[in-house]
């Protein structure tokens, strides 16, 4: 027995060391994933005008997140964190940002774990860099507690601006703008059958209930089947079968991650997609690997978009799309832009309100007009119903016409003016 | 609701198409329960090694056309590296006599799981993978089956007749059978009880790498994917009977019918609750063995 003990404890500790470093990603097959917890060392230089201010970043980074916005996020927000203390020549004179980051995991309860130490460990000003509308909604309960603001990055649920807290901000598009797109689309197709497949979160269920009030609301008398389906689900064949045998003129996939991924084979394996169209609710499908994962299904996939290369950048995210072309031999799509955004109007706030303290940050977002992404202004006023602390970009719908299709030249097939 | 016969028949068509997976999915877990008496936590991520293992021997060297060569490589590699966990991490607890030796074992199943996900995760980050697949779709009744599930079907099933001749027809599984029985009765005998643990876990956890490498193309590769594996194989390894191989396969296809049943006809979002519901039944019925779980006689 005692020989065996220090067996059980070796494994257990390594365990535990590696479980405590996850997410991190640094080996062969690694896309520069990040190491949770740890700032960001572009931002450490030293500051001779006072320390620096801390900012922290939470996005999901490991599974059962959706790891791949995650990424896009904080290389963008890393070359936030460059060009504000580069470009901008830091904040209230000089002083550096400093980034430090939490992987959410997509996961309510691990968000919150991050949140409380970003705030009471990391003593950060502002926390940014959300995705899982179900996460950000539990962190938001604690962080009008404590005081320091969250900016949504790509959570969309309308309860996260809705409940009118001072700490919530959100740069994304809200769902009712993203249902308001395909609802457009149905209309302007004639469709009258729709299938829907959502998962089983806030982000799931609220896209269906937005799409079921307001295609009511504009008259279009949908006959609507509705699968909600649990967010772990892996083989969803028979459900597609059941939407498959409605003989729907349109299969709406509202899911992230690797459901949606599974939903999108799955639906082309037992022939409802595409000889039925598919739309897709979020912009996933414009990350990288999205051809590697989807050779023949991703053909005929329609999705909701919020960046189009035909749209004038700000000659920050400009300084923001070259970088990011040359480090990572990529095109920036829209998740790295608002992540390399929010880090720009974290700093302009913090110069406006002359203070990094989070009371006087928030005051300054609620009054000040801020440079973003688009060559056009972004504000968070203290508007009415969802758009409170909110502003949206434009929201367009996209479609894949042929096999390894550049997001960037598929036909847009709605642009609208975001709701405001 | 109204279904038609069509509709029905493709269910379960769908139903056994997911149950042939569940079995490959738990024989192994039921394998190394049978020889050692210990239960393996860690099986979901041998299955996940697999599935990287067919991913980088397909995407690297082979190609999808290719992809049926890297499956006994993915199967052959976890065997090798179960039998050095075995020796390593597991036996140093079943060569001194422990009391509460599987207990322990069990533990250290766990410990390696979290292990394993982390080293994995570090080395290939967190995203999604797929070797592809260049099948074409097959129509199997009313049903366009995709040509990786069939094969992940079709190969489940060579998988658990190879399974079955080397346990019934050769001396390795006659002395495993033996083991299964009784340890003391086998040691006794002269058998290298040990030994058999190290080829039982080997194969055990081969069993799961071969799941992992015919499902890669279907459930995708990526760190975490043997989570639903461990479930999924303890929920049809509990419902046919700890140690049972038929159980095992009664298990699997009972619980692939009665969630794709329950999804498709009942509710959607609680197709993972069918499985359970049907193991609690069970468990009421047949509270000590599950379905065809068999009683341990003790000296």
């Amino acid at each position: 027995m005692t020989r065996t003990r220090p067996w059980i404890a070796f494994v257990g500790t390594m365990a535990l060391l590696l479980t405590a470093c996850g997410g991190a990603a640094t080996g062969p097959l690694a896309s520069q994933a990040p190491s949770a917890g740890a700032p960001t060392t572009a931002a450490t230089a030293a500051a001779t005008v006072g320390p620096d201010i801390p900012i922290g970043l939470q996005t999901p980074l490991s599974a059962p997140g959706a790891v791949t916005l995650g990424q896009q996020i904080q290389r963008g927000a890393e070359l936030g964190v460059e060009y504000v203390n580069t470009v901008m020549k830091g904040v209230l004179g000089g002083r550096k940002l400093v980034m430090y980051t939490e992987d959410t995991q997509g996961q309510n309860e691990t968000a919150v774990s991050g949140y409380r130490r970003l705030v009471t460990e990391k003593k950060v000003v502002t926390t940014f860099g959300y995705v899982h509308s179900s996460a950000l909604l539990a962190v938001n309960e604690v962080a009008k507690e404590l005081g320091v603001p969250t900016i949504s990055s790509q959570a969309s649920a309308k309860d996260i601006t809705a409940k009118h807290y001072d700490i919530a901000f959100r740069t994304h598009l809200i769902d009712p703008a993203r249902a308001n797109a395909w609802l457009q689309l149905i209309k302007q197709k004639g469709w009258k059958k729709v299938a829907i497949i959502a998962e089983d979160t806030d982000y799931g269920v609220g896209l269906v209930n937005e799409t079921k009030s307001q295609s009511q609301a504009m008259g279009l008398n949908l006959d609507l089947q509705v699968n909600v389906v649990d967010k772990t689900a892996v083989d969803l064949t028979p459900q597609l079968l059941k939407m498959k045998d409605f003989k729907p003129d349109l299969v709406l996939l509202i899911a992230s991650a690797k459901q949606r991924d599974q939903i999108t084979d799955q639906a082309f394996q037992i022939g409802l997609h595409p000889a039925v169209p598919m739309l897709n609710s979020n912009d996933e499908p414009t990350a990288t690997n999205f051809w590697d994962l989807h050779p023949k299904s991703g053909v005929g996939l329609m999705t909701i978009a919020t960046f189009s290369p035909k749209q004038k950048l700000s000659d920050a995210a400009q300084w923001a799309a070259d970088k990011y072309q040359a480090k990572y031999n990529e095109a920036a799509i829209y998740a790295s832009l608002n992540g390399f955004a929010d880090v720009v109007i974290i700093a302009q706030a913090i110069d406006l309100a002359k203070s990094t303290d989070p009371k006087a940050i928030i005051k300054a977002l609620e009054t000040g007009t801020f440079k973003g992404w688009p060559d056009t202004p972004v504000t968070f006023p203290r508007a009415d119903g969802v758009n409170w602390h909110n502003w949206s970009p434009p929201v367009l719908i996209i479609q894949f016409t042929k096999e390894k299709q550049d997001w960037r030249e598929a036909p847009i097939l709605i642009s609208a003016a975001a709701a405001k | 609701m109204s279904v038609s016969a069509e509709l029905l028949e493709q269910y379960l068509l769908t139903g056994l198409m997911i149950g042939v997976l569940y079995i490959v999915m738990a024989l192994g877990i039921t394998f190394i329960y049978s020889i050692m008496k210990m239960t393996n936590w860690a099986m979901g991520e041998f299955y996940m090694i697999g599935s990287f293992v067919q991913y980088l021997v397909v995407s690297r060297f082979l190609g999808p056309d290719l992809w049926f060569i890297a499956v006994p490589v993915a199967g052959l590699s976890v065997f090798v590296l179960g039998m050095i966990v075995e020796r390593v991490l597991i036996r140093p607890m079943f060569e001194r006599g422990m009391e509460a030796r599987a207990e322990y074992a069990t533990v250290v199943t766990i410990a390696l799981a979290i292990l394993a996900r982390g080293i994995v995760q570090i080395w290939s980050g967190p995203f999604e993978r797929s070797p592809g697949s260049t099948m074409p779709t097959f129509q199997i009744g009313p049903l366009p089956i995709a040509g990786d599930r069939v094969a992940a079907s079709i190969g489940g099933l060579i998988v658990l007749a190879l399974f079955w001749f080397v346990v019934k027809r050769t001396w390795v599984g006659l002395a495993l059978r033996a083991a299964a029985q009784s340890r003391d009765g086998v040691q006794s005998a002269g058998v290298d009880v040990l030994r058999l643990d190290q080829i039982a876990f080997g194969m055990g956890v081969a069993l799961a790498a071969v799941a992992g490498a015919l499902l890669a193309s279907v459930y995708l590769v990526y760190p975490l994917n043997g989570l639903i594996t461990t479930t999924k194989g303890f929920e049809v390894v509990i419902l046919g009977g700890l140690g049972s191989i038929p159980g095992a396969i009664v298990g699997g296809i009972a619980i692939g019918l009665v969630e794709a049943l329950g999804a498709a006809l009942v509710a959607t979002n609680y197709q993972n609750a069918y499985g359970f519901v049907l193991v609690l039944i069970i468990l009421l019925l047949r509270p000590r063995t599950g379905l065809f779980g068999e009683r341990v006689r003790t000296a």
